[in-house]
């Protein structure tokens, strides 16, 4: 096999999940139960998180740096978002970019002084980032077309972002974040996939081996902070945009916890990991919550998750998937080779 | 002048000098640099890589300062390294572990499959972490050859490998000045791999060069015996 | 504006914030292990207090048996993780006590709610009055406990490094682990020890700062923000520093949280303090040759 080929049955991966994706999309709505009302709308925001989710993966699985303030950037990207409507009135679509800029450059600023310390500093660090935002977003409220910087009106006449023209209702909406959701990944991997992935698969393993082959470690990292943070803020705005507020009730420091803790137990080291975290974090604690069971108790069981996935398990169910779909890939490719 | 050329290279961790005034001068083929543990081998790779910071003192690569150099952008310049403890990277393929060092240091796509040929290495699509420990040697010297390397620094190329592989190592270390036209620098334990490679050896000491000069001549002084040979003697028969 | 009770309020949390920073430097330098769970372990710590209290145990009963099972669930962490923790490097150490502090909050809301609730303790209902006219404040018994015992600990902690066995034991293995095993140090032993202690601390902190601030289990758990911004300023490894820190970082929060302009900024500062600290410092990231994993 040459390397071309390698190449290829990568983008085979990629083509198989696009489908299977888009598959999903299209099916999804038109499913009883959970294709419309309650079901469909928890399955929206589940889908927006698998963004932040994948943000952390990369972060995590990519590069080995743990970055604990995800959903705090969501935040940010969604209170951008809002404040950027009411002060524009551009499409939801450059609303969109401009928030994601806004985040990656909040997200790599507030990062950079604990990367120059080790990694342990930037975990440290970025639980601080998701504890300060948590009472920051919790004070500030996020914008509801109020006067000021702030931009909330408190007194509860403040009105609402509308929904992008492309999604109004909500299975076009979920179709629209689908669309959204399926083309950030897709840029995700081809960066993965190209001299950035390769540089931070060489960092990962090693800053000295990485240094030797004449690449600038900081500004890789810089570059993978930035670029998740901008995914991250690409998450905050459809959420903005999926209700028209935000409630600062949904962006607790425990929140970005509880999303770490579902990307590690879910797998990092792909994208598929971090969609299945993405459903983990938001999804599940719905379901479990409609089946009577106390939403409390998934932090317990994500908590001790984490600890046995770090432990013995560091490629989390995607890796663990991954090993079942080989084994049987190569049980297959032994019979056609006996035949 | 080309080569490589260290004047006065000092390096200090805490009191102790690890590299202590030393000045060589290394013009082109295989050189050696060798001496008991501790005596300052990997620390001047280390300056070169710059990873350590030399308290004084400077180094010349074909007439560039090597050590007012950024370390990353050293490999741009032609400086390559590979490490006792191999770095190949285990997520990626081999064919990719290559292909990163050219695509850092601005060199054609081309010479990644050279390099890869030139080590013989098959089946370049496998990742890292499919390969043998000779297979990941082999990486590292394919990533040590590609592109245009002036000076190309290898820490113990052959550890943990059995005779066979070594000298297959050997042979590919030995062909690198005439295939690339780089300045290679051998830091090796193994003395018969030394004597075998190197035209030339520069002998150190507790930090000091004690020794420079023909590889034949150089290991036959008594000083180099005493110093390096000597211990290794003691520990023979210690066992 | 009467910034004297900021100052006393600050000072008190800052103690405890230099307390419990030393509680995670030891476990830290001992093990390995930054312990993201140790204001969780407080936490649960502070809220069985109040239960038992409710339940009409004496405050005192309460408060002791609250602190053993601060050592005891730390501990049978340490246990139960402990050798799976010896085989990961510290950032993934890290994590996992991450994960048991998620697990810890999780059953802190599944047991008692998110509820604001009140543990008073009785030492807070008698102390004195500092300063005179403008300038004063009053200061209470549980105050003065949070100050004083910041003090016996930390200095009792360094001694105790530096002079008893065990405390050489620990500064071995924070050197070097091969080298302290063979020496014949008993690894586990004295890395159970450091968990125990820590927990302990954990502990005492949890109820003492649950009486000062509020009984919530998120705000109790997520205290370990500002305990952990002292270990970083402390360099994670110096216990004068991380409880000097500790001190600065609980009085610039209240100062903060008297502005009513910025209040809302007061949970920033030790982000603020810890990130001006790191950029101070020129220590680089040291480059360092690592053996490769598979």
């Amino acid at each position: 096999m040459s390397p071309q080929s390698v190449a290829s049955n990568r983008t085979r991966g990629l083509i198989t999940g696009v489908a299977l994706a888009v598959l999903a999309v299209v099916l999804v709505p038109s499913l009883p139960g959970i294709g419309a009302g309650l079901g469909l709308r928890t399955l929206t925001v589940a889908v927006i998180y698998s963004l932040a989710a994948a943000s952390a993966g990369v972060l995590y699985g990519r590069l080995g740096l743990v970055s604990i303030m995800q959903v705090g950037l969501v935040a940010v990207g969604g209170w951008t978002t809002l404040r950027l409507h009411y002060a524009t009135g551009l499409p939801f679509e450059v609303v969109l970019l401009l928030a994601a800029l806004v985040t990656a450059v909040v997200g790599t600023v507030v990062s950079l002084p604990a990367l120059r310390l080790s990694g342990l500093s930037l975990a440290i660090t970025t639980l601080m980032i998701a504890g300060a935002l948590e009472v920051i977003v919790r004070y500030t409220g996020f914008p509801n077309g109020g006067p000021g910087f702030v931009g909330r009106d408190a007194t509860g006449s403040g009105s609402t972002m509308p929904r992008p023209s492309l999604g109004q209702d909500d299975q076009t909406y979920f179709r629209y974040v689908a669309v959204v959701v399926i083309v950030v990944l897709v840029l995700l991997w081809w960066l993965l996939a190209s001299r950035p992935g390769r540089a931070w698969a060489a960092i990962r393993q090693g800053d000295a081996g990485a240094m030797a082959s004449g690449i600038n470690t900081t500004a890789y990292r810089v570059l993978a902070l930035a670029v998740t943070s901008a995914v991250t803020g690409v998450a905050g705005a459809l959420l903005a945009a999926n209700s028209g507020v935000l409630d600062p009730v949904s962006f607790k420091a425990q929140q970005s916890v509880l999303l770490f803790a579902t990307v590690l137990i879910a797998g990092a080291f792909s994208l598929a990991g971090a969609v299945i975290g993405g459903l983990f974090f938001y999804w599940v604690p719905q379901l479990l919550n409609t089946w009577g069971v106390d939403g409390n108790l998934v932090f317990v069981i994500l908590g001790l998750g984490t600890v046995q996935a770090i432990t013995t398990a560091p490629h989390g169910i995607a890796g663990q998937l991954e090993n079942l779909s080989s084994a049987l890939r190569s049980r297959t490719g032994r019979r056609v080779e006996e035949s | 002048m080309a080569g490589l050329t260290l004047s006065n290279v000092t390096v200090r961790y805490g009191g102790v000098r690890s590299l202590d005034d030393v000045s060589m001068a290394f013009e082109r083929g295989v050189c050696g640099l060798i001496g008991p543990n501790g005596a300052g081998k990997t620390t001047t790779f280390n300056v070169l890589s710059g990873f350590t910071v030399a308290a004084t003192g400077s180094a010349e690569l074909d007439g560039m300062d090597l050590l007012r150099v950024a370390p990353h952008r050293r490999a741009r310049l032609g400086l390559r390294r590979s490490f006792q403890q191999e770095q190949v990277i285990r997520a990626l393929s081999a064919y990719d572990n290559v292909r990163l060092v050219a695509e850092h240091t601005r060199s054609a796509l081309t010479s990644v499959g050279r390099a890869l040929d030139y080590v013989g290495l098959a089946r370049a699509e496998r990742l890292g972490s499919e390969l043998t420990l000779l297979e990941r040697r082999l990486v590292e010297i394919a990533r040590c050859i590609v592109g245009q390397p002036r000076l190309v620094l290898l820490d113990e190329p052959a550890a943990g490998l059995d005779p066979t592989e070594s000298e297959r190592l050997l042979k590919l270390i030995t062909g690198i000045p005439d295939e690339v036209g780089a300045l290679v620098l051998l830091v090796d334990h193994d003395m018969d791999l030394v004597r075998a490679a190197c035209g030339t050896v520069a002998v150190l000491d507790f930090g000091k060069l004690i020794a420079f000069g023909s590889t034949h001549e150089v290991l036959a002084s008594a000083q180099v015996r005493r110093a390096y040979l000597g211990v290794e003697d003691d520990e023979e028969s210690a066992c | 504006m009467n910034l004297l009770p900021f100052v006393v309020a600050g000072l008190v949390i800052g103690s405890v914030y230099a307390l419990s920073g030393v509680g995670v430097l030891v476990l830290y330098r001992t093990t390995g292990v930054l312990n993201f769970a140790h204001g969780a372990i407080g936490g649960l710590a502070a809220m069985l207090a109040w239960q038992f209290i409710e339940n009409g145990l004496p405050a005192s009963a309460a408060i002791a048996l609250c602190v053993t099972i601060g050592a005891a669930v730390s501990l049978v962490f340490g246990v139960v993780a402990g050798p799976y923790l010896g085989r990961i490097d510290e950032l993934r150490k890290a994590v996992a006590t991450l994960g048991f502090s998620l697990a810890l909050l999780g059953l802190m809301l599944y047991l008692w709610n998110d509820k604001a609730r009140r543990l008073l303790l009785p030492t807070s209902l008698t102390g004195f009055s500092v300063g005179n006219g403008e300038a004063h404040a009053r200061v209470n018994l549980t105050q003065l406990i949070c100050l004083t015992l910041a003090i016996v600990v930390v200095t009792g902690a360094a001694l105790a490094l530096r002079y008893t066995a065990i405390g050489t034991a620990m500064r071995a293995l924070a050197s070097d682990r091969e080298l302290a095993a063979v020496l014949g140090t008993s690894v586990r032993l004295v890395e159970n020890a450091a968990w125990a202690v820590s927990g302990a601390i954990a502990g005492i902190s949890g109820v003492l700062v649950a009486d000062q601030t509020r009984l919530e289990p998120a705000f109790l758990t997520f205290l370990v923000i500002p305990e952990l911004a002292a270990v970083v300023v402390g360099r994670f490894r110096s216990l004068g520093m991380t409880m000097v820190a500790g001190l600065v970082i609980g009085l610039v929060q209240s100062l903060v949280s008297s502005q009513p302009s910025i209040t809302a900024f007061s949970t920033a500062v030790p982000f603020v303090i810890a990130t001006v600290v790191i950029l101070a410092g020129t220590r680089r990231r040291t480059v360092t040759i690592g053996v490769v994993r598979a």
